[in-house]
């Protein structure tokens, strides 16, 4: 896991956009522990400065050549460490997805589902699908939970 | 256009190979004796691989020339996800219930996963174990033997293919092969769909391979299964890589694995949030 400051995505948002609230108290470079993660990191150091545990939500502001655009941060804060930190960038223009997709290493979305069949693929990519051996013992555990 | 030409079961999955021709007698025989060859060297599930020799006794052994590529994209994944991803977990998965006689029942035991300096040298021919260790290279190994077969049908004048085994897909040709990316929790669905040419591409999902609770993608560093991502897609030129990025992307920021490998990827979070390379081929149904 890379600190905030170091992070491409972080030092683009902090030298391009203005973050307003309760971010801009920050004026030292918070440590974090990458996008979206789920466990703190016991490594990150801890900032000066008392911020109370919680999510904050700010959004951050700049002009592009196609006009203003935002991007939301979600940081959460735990003992003065950001432990998770999300960036959704909103940019309308092809422009602006592209270069938010660049800052955050891909665009973040909710996905909605199609079903395949009505889809025009060559293939389907999922999981391996099993065989044999494994779903024997699979069917077989079942059998036994409801046995039990 | 291909059509389907040879459907079989091989290492534990079912495997697809699309060709414009039906293949030769020839062919055929090849490529099930590949697949048997890797299978004898590479199976922890069965008794008389050299992975299950290895597994009894520390020692120096020599391995098949396919090995230096297998081990290599293994020791660079270990690196990149910082120890994450480990052809060590073969004990751990055992533990887990994940053995030779899918007993699926997971044991009190937890035994910690070597890290690699402490259990293995490869010296690019020789792989030395310091301690029993029982290798798995189910993260890569589908993949790699998807690229071995496809050279086996190069050999016999196929240039055109599709290789499938099952959520590993190698194209070789000319032409595009549209690939619907499969909803882990709703396998009648697909969140988007990528365009291939003379690429792999590779997906990796716990979903099908779960059991009580558990499932086969472990953390090398604690020897559990993983949580925090549902699904992966790895777009990149060989199946032997776009296997073990997919993999890694369970474990590493896109961004780390980007700076050491060519790639395209797809991921999918436990939140149903889904984040994809810039560069992808393909669209997302957002």
């Amino acid at each position: 896991m890379r600190s905030l400051s170091d992070n491409k995505t972080a030092t683009a948002l902090f030298a391009g956009a203005t973050l307003v609230g309760t971010l801009s108290a920050c004026s030292a470079p918070a440590p974090a522990t990458g996008t979206d993660a789920s466990t703190p990191d016991a490594a990150a150091p801890v900032t000066s400065g008392d911020y109370a545990d919680g999510t904050y939500t700010e959004a951050g502001n700049y002009t592009s050549p196609n006009g203003a655009e935002q991007v939301d941060v979600t940081l959460t804060l735990a003992s003065n460490v950001i432990t998770d930190v999300a960036v959704v960038g909103f940019g309308e223009s092809p422009n602006s997805k592209q270069f938010q997709g660049e800052f955050i290493g891909g665009i973040a979305a909710d996905v909605v589902g199609k079903n395949i069949d009505e889809l025009s693929v060559d293939k389907v990519a999922g999981s391996s699908l099993t065989s044999g051996g494994f779903n024997k013992a699979v069917a077989a555990i079942k059998a036994d939970a409801l046995a039990e | 256009m291909l059509s389907p030409s040879k459907q079989f079961e091989a290492i534990g999955a079912p495997w697809q190979i699309d060709t414009a021709q039906p293949l030769s007698a020839e062919a055929d025989a090849a490529i099930a004796a590949r697949i048997d060859d890797f299978d004898r060297t590479y199976s922890r599930f069965r008794h008389d691989s050299l992975v299950s020799t290895i597994a009894r006794t520390p020692d120096t052994y020599r391995f098949p020339p396919d090995a230096p590529p297998l081990f290599e994209l293994y020791r660079r994944l270990y690196t990149a996800t910082q120890g994450a991803m480990s052809p060590l977990v073969g004990h751990a998965l055992e533990e887990l219930g994940y053995d030779r006689t899918y007993s699926l029942q997971p044991s009190a035991a937890r035994t910690r996963v070597p890290q690699w300096h402490e259990a293995l040298s490869w010296d690019g021919n020789e792989l030395t174990t310091h301690t029993p260790a029982l290798l798995d290279v189910g993260a890569a190994g589908k993949g790699y033997l998807v690229d071995l077969v496809a050279e086996v049908l190069r050999e016999h004048g196929v240039d055109a293919s599709t290789v499938d085994a099952s959520g590993d897909i190698l194209h070789r040709g000319d032409a595009d092969l549209r690939v619907a990316l499969e909803h882990p929790r709703d396998t009648s669905k697909a969140i988007g769909v990528v365009s291939i040419r003379d690429q792999a591409l590779c997906a990796s999902a716990p979903n099908r391979r779960a059991w009580a609770g558990l499932h086969h993608i472990l953390d090398a560093r604690t020897g559990l299964p993983t949580d925090r991502i549902i699904a992966t897609w790895a777009i990149a030129a060989t199946a032997l890589e776009a296997d073990g990025l997919a993999t890694a992307l369970f474990f590493a920021e896109p961004t780390a694995l980007v700076a050491e490998f060519d790639f395209q990827w797809v991921r999918m979070f436990s939140t149903g949030r889904v984040e994809y390379s810039p560069d992808l081929n393909g669209e997302l149904f957002v």
